[in-house]
């Protein structure tokens, strides 16, 4: 079985944590130990230190590695920092970076239409994937008010822990159709098996939360999940491929390995 | 494969493997506040630990630990339904010395048929290990040299490392599970199981938390580690795989999931355990 993590980071975190990673290449090495083919990365500096300072240490970090995929950070661009809408894509695309982040309550700015309608409009145009982790800058209501102002906005709900949060992200999965969630931390028994059958296999993507996480962990909950394995392959891989080919369209074409 | 080693291949491949059967020492039962359960019941429990290789869970109902009016009324009764799968710790709410009383009163008659030893939820009850309304459960367990699984997390006023530290100095023979491995403090738990022979560090909610496992496992040793899920929370599948991915040999994981239990319960289950 083939995995594609879209929830992995490197780089040294400011508060030191038990098992740091470092750099892209062993990010790598522990992909390979582990039997994960691909990866949508992002580095902790860009939320340690800030947006552009992580944003270019991602690019330059992973720019030699087609199986890593970026993921950038972005804000509230009311002081012109950052580009705008089609040219932050075009330079997405160019950098292979596939996806946002945002960390609104850490970066202390609000998610939604008053601070980043611009950008959010332009990301549920091109279908640009926002995630959001809930162990990093972003609450349950946060998430229900971007969505309930951006209800088309692809949005995957990462790390959102393992003491039951059905009753969260249930609502979410039901009311918006681009809502996704990963599988970090979703520990909970027979929960791959429960959303698999109430809601299809296409609203859960295998995310590990390396390095915080181990990547074997879920992997094994998966392959032995009581689910056929086309369910599998798309939490595995398929769904990421599918809303990155969404976006991004060739850009998938030209660096699977 | 998320690991190199023949015995993650083994698990990779199969889910479960004969030769390295699993002791949850830590599992729970049944409905808890809010929180969605797909498998909370027994027999989907027992199913659950069918596909993961489990041999025997041993668990506290969530009615017993949250609900005096049931007490462990409701861990006696699955045991009794799978008697080969399950055993129970009895649970202790020491809110209530005269159901504490009662408790205790039955454990002789319950043991081993249902009962392996106690449960102690200090931060949920808000009495601290060290306070004297524990201590008959305590003494009971010290002088059977029994198993007592405490909920245990750094930092706690009620069950974190200081307070561990002073009920283990009291009581020796106490078989004392640190259950959750004293959360976030894990050096304090490496001290703890290296200054006292009778501590064990058990591995509930620790899996998703990379590299404390080599840390325990590298400065305390592998044979005072045991599996733990907290079922039905946590998917044993998901452990396992975290075991087989961790820096750590096979024989370590052997003794992670079976051989530490099978030592520490064969005086108790002679039957079950040959
Ligand atoms: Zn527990």
């Amino acid at each position: 079985m083939r995995f594609f993590d879209c929830n992995a980071f490197f780089g040294l975190p400011a508060r030191r944590p038990l098992a740091p990673v470092a750099t892209a290449e062993a990010l790598l090495a522990e992909m390979d130990h582990a039997g994960v083919d691909r990866a949508l990365v992002w580095h902790i500096a860009q939320h340690d230190v800030a947006a552009q300072t992580g944003n270019r240490l991602l690019t330059e970090s992973i720019a030699a590695f087609d199986r890593l995929y970026g993921c950038w950070t972005v804000l509230p661009n009311h002081a012109s920092e950052l580009p705008a809408p089609a040219v932050l894509f075009e330079q997405m695309y160019k950098t292979r970076t596939v996806a946002l982040r945002a960390f609104p309550d850490d970066h202390r700015f609000l998610l939604g239409e008053v601070s980043m309608g611009d950008l959010l409009s332009a990301m549920v145009l091109r279908r640009v994937p926002l995630f959001v982790s809930l162990i990093r800058g972003i609450t349950w209501r946060g998430i229900y008010d971007v969505l309930e102002a951006f209800p088309e906005l692809t949005c995957v709900v990462c790390d959102h822990g393992c003491w039951g949060e059905d009753r969260m992200f249930r609502p979410l999965l039901e009311r918006y159709p681009h809502v996704y969630i990963d599988t970090a931390q979703y520990l909970l028994d027979g929960g791959i098996e429960a959303l698999v059958s109430d809601y299809g296999a296409n609203r859960l993507l295998f995310g590990s939360g390396f390095p915080e996480s181990y990547f074997g962990g879920m992997m094994m909950a998966l392959k032995h999940a009581d689910i056929p394995l086309e369910a599998k392959q798309a939490v595995a891989y398929g769904n990421l491929e599918r809303l990155i080919e969404r976006a991004w369209g060739d850009i998938v074409k030209e660096v699977v390995v | 494969m998320i690991g190199r080693s023949p015995l993650a291949r083994e698990f990779w491949k199969h889910g479960r493997v004969a030769a390295c059967p699993i002791y949850d020492m830590h599992g729970h039962m049944g409905h808890f506040h809010s929180i969605y359960f797909p498998r909370a019941d027994a027999a989907s429990m027992v199913r659950t630990m069918d596909e993961a290789g489990v041999r025997l869970l041993v668990f506290s109902h969530h009615a017993a630990l949250n609900s005096p009016d049931l007490a462990n009324e409701p861990s006696i009764a699955a045991v009794k339904e799978f008697p080969d799968r399950l055993r129970a710790y009895c649970m202790i709410n020491p809110n209530y010395p005269e159901q504490v009383a009662r408790d205790l009163a039955a454990f002789s008659n319950l043991f081993p048929q249902v009962y392996v030893g106690f449960k102690f939820l200090s931060d949920y009850h808000q009495v601290a290990l060290t306070d004297p309304r524990y201590a008959p459960a305590w003494e009971m367990a010290n002088e059977r040299a029994l198993p007592v699984l405490a909920h245990t997390w750094g930092g706690s006023a009620y069950d974190g490392e200081a307070v561990v530290r002073e009920v283990a100095e009291r009581y020796p023979q106490v078989r004392f599970l640190l259950g959750h491995a004293c959360h976030g403090a894990w050096h304090a738990a490496v001290a703890l199981a290296r200054d006292f022979p009778n501590i064990y560090l058990e591995l509930t909610a620790v899996f998703d938390d990379r590299g404390v496992i080599e840390i325990f496992v590298e400065e305390v040793g592998s044979e005072r580690i045991l599996f733990g899920t907290d079922l039905p929370w946590f998917d044993p599948h998901h452990a396992i795989g975290v075991l087989m991915n961790a820096d750590i040999s096979d024989a370590d994981r052997h003794n992670i999931c079976h051989r530490n239990a099978e030592k520490l319960l064969a005086p108790i289950l002679p039957d079950l355990i040959a």
